[in-house]
Formats: C-alpha cells, sequence, structure tokens
C-alpha cells in the first residue's frame, strides 16, 4: 500500500499562514493504515497546530475530520459540508487523496500534511519499507517474485553490480543486496536458469515516459470517459516483457 | 417485562461460585485501594460477607485464571480485606412491602440467605431455629478458631435489621408444625434444617464410654467451652473437613496428641488440601487408607482402634463403596476416639406433617422448582443436596427465595445458568508475567495450638492490594468497535499476549483473552477500541474536568498505586489504572486547555503486573515532548515518575524535582 510520513508542523503552519478556519482531513485507507492519516492523528496533528498557533499568538480555529478514503469523489461528497465551512485543508492523506480534493472542490486550498513516500509494506511493527515503484510492466515472473526496479540502488535487471558484498549492497550495510535476494531464491525454486535470458532494453513508456497515466476498463463502459491522461495499452516493449 | 435469553458470560471465579460473586469487581476495587467499594460489590451478591471471608471454601480459587500461569488469586483472603477494610453498609431494606408472610426453618447459611433475599422482595419473614443460637452449622460446628462467633452474628444482625425476626428455641415437629404455621398466616413455608446428626460406622465397640461423634463434641467445645481431661490421646476417625475440624479443635481442647484415621489415600482425602496442610502443620498425624474393625475395651477404659488396611474406596462405576483387605490389620492406641465420619439429617418429624420422605428417609424434592410434596412448602440447603459447602447452600436458599417469590406471584420461574468465560490460550499464557502468591498470615503453628484465636490473620490493606492486582481482569479489558476498524494491524502487533488475531481478513479482539494492559487502546490509530474496565473510557471528560479552573499542571497516577497516595492531595489529578491507558491525545489535550506541564507517576517495572506497560507509557511521553517541542513549547513538558510504594507520600516534592533542573520557558 501507499506509506507516507508527516510533514514537519512549521511547514504546515507556514503553509495555512493566510487562513483563519483550517479542517485537518484524514483519510482511513492507506495513510490510516500506515498510522499518519486516521482519527487519532488528525486529533494529534489539529491539536499540535492549535498549540502552535495559540504560542503565536494567532486566532486560527482548527477542525477535524476523516473520510475512509479521500481519494474517492463519493467520501469526499460525505464531507463536503466539513470541507466547505473551512477556508483551508491540511490533507493527512497520501498525494492522491489531497489532489482529488483540489479536484473535487475547485475553490478550495489543499495542503499537504503528509509526505507520500513510497509503495511498500509493514513488515514489522514501526517499520515501513519500499517494494514497488508501479512501473507498469511487472517483470517480477523473471526474477523470482522479488523487484530489482524498486529495490536495486540501481534499477539493474540482469544481475548484481560489483558493489554487492556478502549479501549487501553497496549504498548501505543495513541494506540486503536485492540481487543476492533473488539469486538465493531462484535457486531454491529451480529457476535459477531464467535468469540466463538477457534482458534486453525497456520500454519505460508503461513508466513516466508518456506523461500522466490513465487506463481504461472497457468492459465496465459504453461511452468513452473524459480523458485527464495519457491512456496505457498493453504494448509489447522492445525488451520482450508484456 | 421482556427478558434477554442470552446466557451471560461470566469470568471464571464468578462462574464457579453457587452465587456467582462478583470477585473481579472487588479484586479491582481492592487494587486501587477502594476498600468501600469493594465491600459494596460483595454485598451485592452476599449476605454472610464475613462467614464467607473468613470459611468459604473458595470454589471460585479452584477455576481462577492465573492458576494457569502461576498459581489462582487468594480470593477469600481478598474478599477479608473487603470486609475488614471497607466501611459500606448493607444494601437497605426496600421501601415496598408485600402482603404475604414467609416462615424459614433453620438458620444456617441457606435459610438466612433465603430470609434476606425474601425480605429484599418485601415478604415479611420469620425464621425458626430450634438451637439457642442462630447461625446453624457455622455457630454450632465451625471451630471458633477459624470463625470467630462475634463475626457471625454482625452477618446475622444485618439480616435481622432488614426486619427478619428469628426465634430461636422454636423447633419444627416439637413447638409448632406446619400445620399451625400455615394457620398463622404463613403463605410459604422453608424447609432449611440441614444436617444436624454425625453419622457412625457402625463397628463393634462404637458405643463405649470414651467413643464421641464429631458434631456433639464439636458444638460442645464450641458453644460449652468443653475441655479434654488431660494427657489423653485423641484418634478421629474420618477424612474430612469436618474430622480436621475435630483433630485441630481437639488438639486445642487439651489433647496429649491426635491421630487421625480416614479410608482413603492421600490424594483421595475428601477434606481441602489446605485444611490437611494446616492439620499437619499443627503435628496431627494422618493414618491414611485403614478402615475402623473394632473398638477394643481393656481394663474397662477404651484403648485401641482396630483398623483394616482398604483395598480400594470407590468401586468401577466410582461410587463410595469400600472394600479391605480384611487380614491386615493394625492397632492404633488412644484414650478417646470421636468419630467425624459424615452428617445427616433429622426428618423423622415430617411425614406425620403431610411432607414425604422417600425409602432412604431423604426428602421427596424437586430442584427446578424447589418444592416438597405440599404444596406451599419448600426446601434448600443440604437437606436437600447433602454435605457441601456453606456458599453452596447459601445458593440453593437464593434459589429457594426466587422460586418462593415465583409461588407467591403466582409466576413460573425458571432458573438459567450464567455461562464461564473459555480457559486462557497457551499463547496468551505465555506472555503473562509470573507473579508470586502472596501467602495468607496465620499464627504460628506451635502457638495457635494452644489457643482458640482465629488463626488464619487475613492480609493486611498493603498486601490485600499486591495480591489484588495480580488479577487478570478476565473479560474486563479491550473490544472491537468492527465499525471503526481499518485493519492496520496495530492492536494485533503491540499487545504483549497475542490477544488480538487476524480471522478471515478482519480483527479480532478475543475478549476472553483479554489482559486489560490497555497498550492497543492508546496505540489504535482511530479509537476503535473499547475499553470495558471502568475508568478508561472516560479519561477525556476527566482531563476537561480536571482542568477547569485555568490549571498550570496536570498529574494522571495509576489509580492501582492510589492507595500509597493515601494522605496526598490528589484532587484534581487523574486516576487511570496502569499508565499504559493514557494516549498521547489525552496528553496533547491536556496543554490545549492551557496545562504548562503534566506528569505520569506509576510504579517501578518491578510492581507493574502487566508486561511492557510502563515502557509503552514512556514511549507516549517521549511522542508527546517532541510533539510540544515541534510545536515551540519548550522540551520535557511531560514527566514520567516512576515510585517506590514507600515514595508516594512524597509525589508533590518528586514532581517539583523533576520540573527543577531546566524548567522549560512559559509558551
Ligand atoms: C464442622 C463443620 C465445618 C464446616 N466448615 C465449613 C467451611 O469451612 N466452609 C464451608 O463452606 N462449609 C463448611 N461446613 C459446611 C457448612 O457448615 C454447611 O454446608 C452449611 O452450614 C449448610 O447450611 P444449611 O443452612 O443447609 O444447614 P445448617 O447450617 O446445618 O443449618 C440448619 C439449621 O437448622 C436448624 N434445625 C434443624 N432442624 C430443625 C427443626 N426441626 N426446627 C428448627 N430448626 C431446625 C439447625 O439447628 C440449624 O441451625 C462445615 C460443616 C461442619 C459440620
Ligand atoms: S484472574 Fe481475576 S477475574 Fe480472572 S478468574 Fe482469577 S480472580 Fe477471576
Ligand atoms: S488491552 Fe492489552 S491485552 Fe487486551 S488486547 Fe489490548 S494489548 Fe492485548
Amino acid at each position: 500500500m501507499i506509506k507516507a510520513t508527516h510533514k514537519r508542523l512549521e511547514r504546515i503552519n507556514e503553509m495555512i499562514a493566510p487562513h483563519s478556519e483550517v479542517l485537518v482531513l484524514g483519510c482511513e485507507t492507506c495513510t490510516g493504515i500506515c498510522l499518519v492519516g486516521g482519527e487519532k492523528e488528525v486529533a494529534r496533528m489539529a491539536a499540535n497546530l492549535r498549540l502552535l498557533n495559540r504560542k503565536n499568538g494567532g486566532k486560527k480555529t482548527f477542525t477535524e475530520g476523516v473520510v475512509r478514503r479521500q481519494c474517492e469523489m463519493e467520501f469526499l461528497d460525505g464531507a463536503a459540508s466539513l470541507i466547505n465551512d473551512a477556508d483551508a485543508v491540511v490533507s493527512l492523506a497520501c498525494g492522491v487523496g489531497m489532489q482529488a480534493i483540489a479536484e473535487h472542490f475547485p475553490n478550495m486550498p489543499v495542503y499537504p500534511g503528509n509526505n507520500t513516500a513510497f509503495l511498500g509494506l509493514s513488515p514489522e511493527l514501526g517499520l515501513f519499507s519500499e517494494r514497488c515503484v508501479a512501473c507498469g510492466d511487472c517483470l517480477i515472473d523473471r526474477t523470482g517474485g522479488l523487484c530489482p526496479i524498486a529495490r536495486c540502488a540501481k534499477h539493474l535487471f540482469n544481475g548484481p553490480c560489483g558493489g554487492s558484498v556478502a549479501g549487501k549492497c553497496e549504498v548501505s550495510p543495513d541494506v540486503p543486496c536485492i540481487w543476492q535476494m533473488i539469486v538465493d531464491r531462484m535457486m531454491r525454486l529451480g529457476q535459477l536458469s531464467k535468469l540466463e535470458d538477457i534482458k534486453g532494453i525497456r520500454n519505460w513508456k508503461t513508466n513516466d515516459a508518456v506523461g500522466p497515466r490513465a487506463y481504461i476498463r472497457e468492459d465496465l463502459r459504453s461511452t468513452p470517459p473524459k480523458l485527464d491522461s495519457v491512456v496505457m495499452k498493453p504494448v509489447a516493449p522492445k525488451g520482450g516483457a508484456a | 417485562m421482556q427478558q434477554s435469553t442470552a446466557p451471560v458470560v461470566q469470568p471464571p471465579c464468578q462462574n464457579e461460585c453457587p452465587i456467582h460473586q462478583d470477585a473481579r469487581g472487588y479484586l479491582a476495587a481492592i487494587a486501587r485501594g477502594e476498600f468501600d467499594r469493594a465491600l459494596e460489590v460483595v454485598r451485592e451478591t452476599n449476605p454472610l460477607p464475613i462467614i464467607c471471608a473468613t470459611i468459604c471454601s473458595h470454589p471460585c480459587e479452584n477455576k481462577c485464571r492465573r492458576g494457569k500461569v502461576d498459581l489462582p488469586l487468594s480470593i477469600r483472603a481478598l474478599k477479608r480485606v473487603a470486609v475488614e477494610q471497607g466501611k459500606s453498609p448493607p444494601p437497605a431494606k426496600p421501601k415496598a412491602q408485600r402482603s404475604q408472610k414467609v416462615a424459614v426453618i433453620g438458620s444456617g447459611p441457606a435459610g438466612l440467605t433465603a430470609a434476606h433475599d425474601l425480605a429484599h422482595l418485601g415478604y415479611s419473614v420469620t425464621i425458626l431455629e430450634r438451637d439457642a443460637a442462630p447461625g446453624g452449622a457455622m455457630t454450632n460446628f465451625v471451630p471458633i478458631y477459624r470463625l470467630p462467633r462475634e463475626w457471625i452474628k454482625r452477618d446475622i444482625d444485618a439480616i435481622t435489621a432488614l426486619g427478619v425476626t428469628i426465634k430461636t428455641n422454636h423447633e419444627l415437629g416439637k413447638n409448632v408444625t406446619i400445620a399451625d404455621l400455615k394457620k398463622q398466616g404463613f403463605n410459604a413455608i422453608l424447609l432449611a434444617m440441614g444436617l444436624p446428626v454425625s453419622r457412625t460406622p457402625g463397628v463393634p465397640g462404637e458405643n463405649s464410654e470414651g467413643v464421641m461423634l464429631a458434631l456433639p463434641f464439636l458444638r460442645s467445645v464450641n458453644q460449652e467451652g468443653y475441655r479434654l481431661p488431660p494427657d489423653k490421646m485423641v484418634i478421629v476417625v474420618g477424612g474430612g473437613n469436618v474430622a480436621i475440624d475435630v483433630a485441630r479443635s481437639a488438639l486445642r481442647a487439651g489433647a496429649a496428641g491426635v491421630r487421625m484415621v480416614c479410608l482413603e489415600a492421600p490424594h483421595e482425602m475428601p477434606a481441602s488440601p489446605w485444611e490437611v496442610e494446616e492439620a499437619k502443620e499443627e503435628g496431627i498425624d494422618i493414618n491414611c487408607s485403614w478402615g475402623p474393625k473394632q473398638i477394643i475395651v481393656r481394663n474397662g477404659k477404651l484403648g485401641v482402634l482396630e483398623c483394616k488396611k482398604v483395598k480400594s474406596v470407590f468401586d468401577a462405576q466410582g461410587r463410595f463403596n469400600p472394600s479391605f483387605y480384611e487380614e491386615q490389620c493394625t492397632l492404633i492406641e488412644g484414650d478417646i476416639i470421636i468419630m467425624a465420619i459424615g452428617q445427616g439429617s433429622d426428618l423423622k418429624m415430617l411425614p406425620d406433617m403431610g411432607v414425604n420422605l422417600n425409602e432412604r428417609k431423604q426428602l421427596v424434592f424437586d430442584a427446578k422448582t424447589m418444592t416438597t410434596s405440599q404444596e406451599g412448602v419448600f426446601a434448600c440447603g443440604e437437606v436437600t443436596t447433602g454435605p457441601g459447602s456453606a456458599v453452596r447452600a447459601m445458593s440453593t436458599g437464593r434459589r429457594a427465595a426466587l422460586a418462593i417469590d415465583g409461588y407467591l406471584k403466582g409466576e413460573k420461574v425458571v432458573f438459567t445458568e450464567p455461562l464461564p468465560l473459555g480457559e486462557l490460550a497457551p499463547e496468551v499464557v505465555n506472555g503473562v508475567k509470573r507473579i508470586e502468591r502472596n501467602v495468607v498470615p496465620a499464627q504460628d503453628p506451635a502457638l495457635r495450638v494452644k489457643n482458640f484465636n482465629i488463626a488464619d490473620l487475613g492480609y493486611d490493606a498493603v498486601l490485600g492490594l499486591k495480591e489484588a492486582r495480580r488479577c487478570l481482569n478476565c473479560g474486563n479489558g479491550a473490544h472491537l468497535i468492527e465499525e471503526k476498524c481499518i485493519a492496520c494491524l496495530t492492536c494485533v502487533r503491540v499487545c504483549p499476549y497475542n490477544v488480538p488475531v487476524t480471522r478471515n481478513g478482519k480483527v479480532d479482539i478475543r475478549v476472553d483473552q483479554c489482559q486489560a494492559c490497555g497498550i492497543c487502546v492508546a496505540e489504535c490509530p482511530v479509537n476503535a477500541i473499547g475499553f470495558r474496565m471502568p475508568g478508561v473510557e472516560d479519561i477525556p471528560q476527566r482531563i476537561e474536568t480536571a482542568m477547569k479552573g485555568s490549571k498550570q499542571e496536570l498529574g494522571f497516577y495509576c489509580s492501582y498505586d492510589s492507595y500509597y497516595l493515601r494522605g496526598v492531595n490528589t484532587q484534581g489529578m487523574i486516576g487511570i489504572p496502569c499508565l499504559a491507558k493514557i494516549d498521547t491525545k489525552h496528553l496533547l489535550k491536556a496543554f490545549e486547555l492551557g496545562a504548562e506541564r503534566a506528569f505520569l507517576a506509576g510504579c517501578m517495572d518491578a510492581d507493574c503486573p502487566f508486561t511492557g506497560n510502563l515502557e509503552w507509557a514512556q514511549r507516549r511521553v517521549d511522542t508527546v515532548n517532541s510533539l510540544l517541542k515541534d510545536a515551540g513549547l519548550g522540551e520535557g513538558r511531560v514527566k514520567m515518575l516512576k515510585v517506590e510504594p514507600d515514595q508516594f507520600k512524597n509525589l508533590t516534592q518528586l514532581v517539583a524535582a523533576a520540573f527543577q533542573p531546566k524548567e522549560a520557558p512559559k509558551g
């Protein structure tokens, strides 16, 4: 899922300087789950902003709200009166949710309370790690189910670099070399020979080379949608992946 | 009235108690030093609190879930703490009175409980007791070194204060009949006559001089101050609690020595293990697996009990049916033999009054309705169940009272039994901190056999508090508010006892397994965890109240330490049942409401019954300090104080000292 962290309080305070009625709006999905967007985080953030404001002699008021998913217009509609009553929103969602507010409430300033960090998981309490870059053309069938784009510092496709020492990446001794992990795993799976297929140059069109991406589920539509991004089609890139 | 048919689920201690006392509730109150409240909880279900606090056979302890971890809570001794330290009065007499009258025959625990309950239901109740003093076996037979008579009187006085009349020296069948009672206007009659007769084994020589029976012996020692002639060796026949009482009473009554003889092997003895242990401590010699064969009289004086070796006590069906090696015999020397092999009823007057007995001379009785063969005549206590414990007799008294109430109102009464919480799962047991059971202080065995003073001294308040803190608060902790849960799995990962689990893609906080530590409640990011134990969900309101009147400082203390805070002015401070239930949002709220600083005062790690709680509390203090620092409000505005029990009295100074070195600039 999407993982995020809080922005520094001072930064948020600067953003809301011109406003007097600020809504801190949380999201109960991805950022809720990574513990920066739920009801309690909203309360904490609002309390902290109030304290800072009071210390600075400010007269701002801060309201609090959460929606199930900030990235859904229907859920935002449910919070419309809360949003419209404010004169700015500090969003504790990810960048997607924040932009959903910006799009859905054209006259409402929205400010990021979080930094969207990456797509990842929480392997244990209090740790969040990146696993995927949403490249649009998943290749982990050929790398033992582990992604070298997300997890190799150099995004190497065909094995480790010379900096892989004793299973660690040269970037940091805390980071395992993903290529070591890939090789170990494929050995266990009896699929090591797959690595002998050299992967050619990748077509990065599915990633970000084309501009903002969109896709359409034709089976769910009878009329073409109003497009806002480049529609992605399954392509057979030169590298052979599809 | 519409009644819920769902069975009530109770902690195992409460469920096992025949009168379902809320042990968890009064233990929790004791743990917070609220002794008045503890006694109030006891009184809610128990009309004989002092008697039970002293001699109850405490079946609750057998089922206490801490028994799976180390040793059960010392629940009876804690009830004694409640009755000795608490000051709350018994529940007041109801205003609404009914016109009907009930006569109760016998003033033992069963009759007294029924009378108490009937009085609370508004009936006018008269107890007829054939003895000179009320109390049944408690008064007549239970040794005074286990239950001082003044204590029994206090319980009984509370019942007569409800308007119950006790007529002593009134014997059914002698002074009055059932027909007389009905003529006198009693609408229902309850037989609670107990088992007042000692049984005998039927061996040759048992009628010799020097052979006594348990109940008359106990009665004369207790009531009449009977003492044995000097230098007599006493043999007690029997292996139950009554036999132990006889043996220990004989020692105190001047026996040179006491030998017990019983059919059962040590592990089969019906006496409670702790009673056996106490008897051994006092030097009583227990001879197991021997049955009396004959009593041999020499020179006109009793001298020897001949016994035969027991082959087995129970038959293949598990029924009491002893068999012997007839040739394997032994002689046990003694001057006095006291037979303590069981008690029976004395109901011979009943058939003439139209109340039927069966072929075994037992009362014809229907336990579903508590009725006898005669309309309007009910029964309860040991006369219906056979020998057992006082508390079980009390529970039947309670049922009888309800049955009579139904009868007099013309309503059908259906008794439903509550269910116990499930067993503790092994993975939960593993996480629970082991805490030694506190030994209940007792008189030194060598000294106590020389007097009739109460042997068991009971816990003092401090020891009681320590013991009560061992309670696992079964079923009184966290529960999931499903519609708020976002399945972030934080609770699953923070719980030291593995209570929350995932099931079918959802989180399940297993209410019956929860240890009520509170860590998850404060860590849940969406407030999706509720808490049953009082004093947790209302923290925000209490902060608001405490912060009224522009306070500068807000203190939170662990309510488990509140006893140690007696004498310290805790007004305006907030007691929390373990500091790990404080959430960062609570602390920030205090600052929003104008606090300049806050502190958490709790116990030392070694005293905390929970696993990791103080660490979590500290973490929240650190988090809030860093948030406040970010808000430009200075550093170290919240302090966590771990206080030695004997230092709580100096709390004010400790707090001042904690904030002393680098007092943060005022925000
Ligand atoms: C020596 C001894 C020690 C015990 N120790 C314990 C212990 O430590 N803990 C525990 O839980 N239990 C103990 N018990 C068991 C406990 O005493 C009984 O379970 C309990 O007293 C039974 O209560 P009850 O009301 O049914 O009968 P009882 O207590 O026997 O009361 C019956 C009453 O009815 C009266 N009565 C009988 N016939 C008539 C009549 N015809 N007219 C008027 N009144 C009549 C009797 O005088 C008596 O007062 C002990 C029992 C004995 C004998
Ligand atoms: S731990 Fe406490 S609540 Fe649980 S069974 Fe024992 S006394 Fe009862
Ligand atoms: S209150 Fe404590 S024991 Fe109960 S589920 Fe939460 S963390 Fe676990």
